[in-house]
């Protein structure tokens, strides 16, 4: 959730910086006013909205996750056709003791992605979805 | 260069494969290491040659002009004897532990192996060279999208060839006749034919499932070969004139709009690139798909084609996940269509070896999808059209972009006082679009049948895709804010081959939820809550 925030600060600096400092444009403040107003409202909105969409659900047979904000997108995969459980941290997030699990299938347009997990239970998750296909015959195509 | 002997041998290779396997057989000496056919000492110093024909004629011109002409002119072409026939020396494979192993490389030795159960496909080609010499390339699909984890078999006897591939495919699914001698592709010309245990899986007399009919030759030029070809006269035809017109004195040449010499110039260099355009999509056309016959044999599906350089190329049954109906706009106005099959583990680069069926009538493509398929009524089934909501989309999608564009030549001709030509753009873009969004619409489509999701979108590039539902690996349903507000969802049901998944666009999310949950009932209907607006849980 801090990532966006970090995004669109860094986003606003560069826009800044690139128009600015070569005094090619003449930047009005109200166009800074703007794009700051615009993206505290994405800071503020965003996260949230993405919190509240964001669900996983794990059987014995399947996994399920729902991501996205304006676009939203449900994934199941079949526990028989995991190929690959990723467990990943990346800076930002061991900041925070977060992690993410990322499910690959033996499709290109199938992985699932469970972000912004606290680290233990992302751990679990990785380890029990790695038991459970291992547990499935098949090799997975 | 010694050749690696039986004391090379891993020891350390995983047995976990059935011990009745073809090529584990008790006759079988297991484990031989075999070179390439002796005859590529042939094709490669040839081809070496070919590639240091450059090189060669400068030491030709270069040696004659010194006082020692000969011993140089003899290295350029001793050296590529040398290495054609290093290259032979250090080239060799075996079949052994349920594995294919490849060594090649002199410098830089290089090792591959392959499980054979999980050979997806087997390619085999002959370039003009090769077919002189009876000779063949055999490329083994492993189901890796890297080019370089191919393994290549360059220059085996045609029929060893033929063996090797039908042994290959023989493993790879559940062997259903573990008699087969092991494929000795290399050793000796009499080893073929009488002496192989069991019959070869290809059988010449099976009926064919297609036959070539060269006159869907006369597709060629609408496909996209043909575009880019035009294209590329086009353009070069385009600098032609630009050059000829700077070489040519006279200023008044092309002063306000082209005059009369330059339009009927222009005329006939347009008419030329059509008919060259033409000519060449054709002749490639039939270069590359002469004599091309598909036929099921033994579990799996062999194409045969090639006019100079022969193409045999054999999909495994199992992989087979599904089809592909491309019917292009430019195809479809003539009733031609294309076939080209999603195969599991075949992606990027290899899927070209998944057409099945080059530009030909729609209702050949159709039958051979049906054929292929193996599912009756799968192929011409009905389509569901995807309903109001989607056809809106549609219009909404083609309409919007379409009418800002033709607000622009209303704002030039108003503000920069150009000529009202111009508005002819406003007139024109609507409209096209509107032709497009109708099409779109009437295309779209879905359906579940003979356990396979068909679904059917576009217009300028439609298909039709087919998938069986045992390739089905996963389920993605997305839907934008705009969608959700009018009930549709795109689904796409993935797969491991081709495409990497099926999409259905815009369909009705308690219908996309019904076909993934007639896909997958198991695994969908776990998710599945009974609320008839979204039915899947959130």
């Amino acid at each position: 959730m801090l990532a966006e925030g970090l995004e669109s600060a860094v986003a606003i600096g560069v826009l800044w910086a690139a128009l600015a400092l070569p005094g090619w444009v003449d930047v009005r403040w109200w166009w800074v006013a703007l794009a700051i107003t615009a993206a505290v409202a994405y800071m503020v909105v965003v996260p949230q909205w993405r919190y509240l969409v964001h669900r996983w659900e794990v059987t014995d047979t399947a996994v399920y996750t729902q991501v996205g904000w304006w676009s939203r997108e449900r994934r199941i995969a079949p526990m028989s056709r995991i190929q690959t459980v990723d467990y990943t941290e990346s800076g930002l997030s061991r900041l925070f003791g977060l992690a993410t699990v990322t499910i690959t299938t033996a499709s290109a347009a199938g992985a699932l992605s469970v972000a912004g997990l606290d680290r233990t239970v992302a751990r679990g998750l990785a380890d029990e979805l790695t038991h459970k296909a291992d547990a499935v015959e098949g090799d997975a195509t | 260069m010694s050749q690696p002997g039986p004391t090379d041998l891993p020891t350390d290779l995983p047995t976990d494969l059935p011990v009745d396997l073809p090529v584990e057989g008790p006759e079988v000496p297991g484990g031989d290491w075999f070179r390439l056919d002796p005859r590529m000492l042939l094709v490669h110093p040839v081809r070496e040659v070919i590639r240091f024909l450059p090189a060669l004629v400068i030491v030709a011109v270069a040696g004659s002009g010194l006082s020692g002409g000969v011993p140089w002119q003899l290295a350029g072409v001793l050296v590529p004897i040398a290495i054609g026939l290093l290259r032979y020396l250090t080239t060799s494979f075996r079949i052994a532990e349920g594995r294919l192993e490849l060594r090649t490389g002199l410098v830089m030795r290089r090792s591959r192996s392959a499980r054979l159960e999980r050979v997806r496909t087997v390619d085999i080609s002959a370039s003009l060279i090769h077919r002189l010499l009876d000779l063949s390339t055999v490329r083994i699909g492993t189901g890796t999208n890297a080019d370089d984890q191919q393994l290549e078999l360059d220059g085996l006897r045609s029929t060893g060839a033929l063996r090797l591939r039908d042994d290959l495919l023989r493993v790879s699914p559940v062997a259903p006749d573990p008699g087969g001698a092991v494929p000795l592709a290399g050793d000796g010309p009499e080893d073929a034919g009488g002496t192989h245990a069991t019959p070869p899986a290809y059988a010449p007399d099976a009926p064919p499932t297609l036959v070539l009919d060269p006159r869907w030759a006369r597709y060629a030029p609408l496909t996209s070969t043909g575009v880019v070809v035009l294209a590329g006269i086009l353009g070069a035809g385009g600098q032609l004139l630009q050059s000829a017109d700077e070489l040519l004195p006279e200023p008044s040449r092309v002063t306000d709009g082209p005059g009369l010499p330059g339009l009927v110039t222009a005329l006939v260099l347009v008419a030329v690139a059509l008919v060259a355009t033409a000519v060449l999509a054709v002749l490639g056309y039939l270069a590359t798909n002469w004599g091309l016959t598909l036929r099921r044999s033994a579990g799996s599906w062999q194409l045969r084609r090639g006019l100079f350089t022969t193409r045999d190329t054999s999909i495994d049954e199992e992989r087979l996940a599904g089809v592909r109906l491309h019917e292009p706009l430019s195809l479809r106005l003539v009733g031609a269509a294309r076939l080209s099959a999603i195969v599991t583990g075949l992606a990027g680069s290899q899927a070209a070896s998944a057409m099945i069926v080059p530009p030909a009538p729609a209702r050949v493509a159709a039958g051979v999808a049906g054929e292929v398929l193996g599912a009756p009524g799968v192929a011409d089934a009905a389509l569901e059209p995807h309903g109001p909501a989607a056809t809106r989309r549609r219009w909404i999608r083609a309409l919007v972009p379409a009418l800002v564009l033709a607000a622009v030549p209303v704002v030039l001709v108003l503000a920069l006082d150009l000529t009202a030509w111009l508005l002819l753009v406003t007139v024109a873009l609507p409209v096209l679009a509107g032709v497009l969004a109708a099409d779109r619409a009437r295309t779209l489509g879905h359906a579940h049948v003979g356990h396979h999701v068909v679904a059917r979108s576009g217009s300028v590039v439609r298909r039709r895709d087919s998938l069986g539902d045992e390739h089905v690996i996963g389920v993605n349903l997305r839907a934008t804010w705009f969608q959700r507000r009018v009930g549709l969802s795109t689904l796409r049901a993935t797969t491991a081959g081709g495409p990497q998944a099926v999409t259905v666009p815009d369909v009705p999310t308690d219908r996309a939820v019904a076909l993934a949950l007639a896909v997958l009932p198991d695994v969908v209907g776990q998710f599945v809550d009974a609320s008839p607006a979204e039915p899947l849980r959130r």
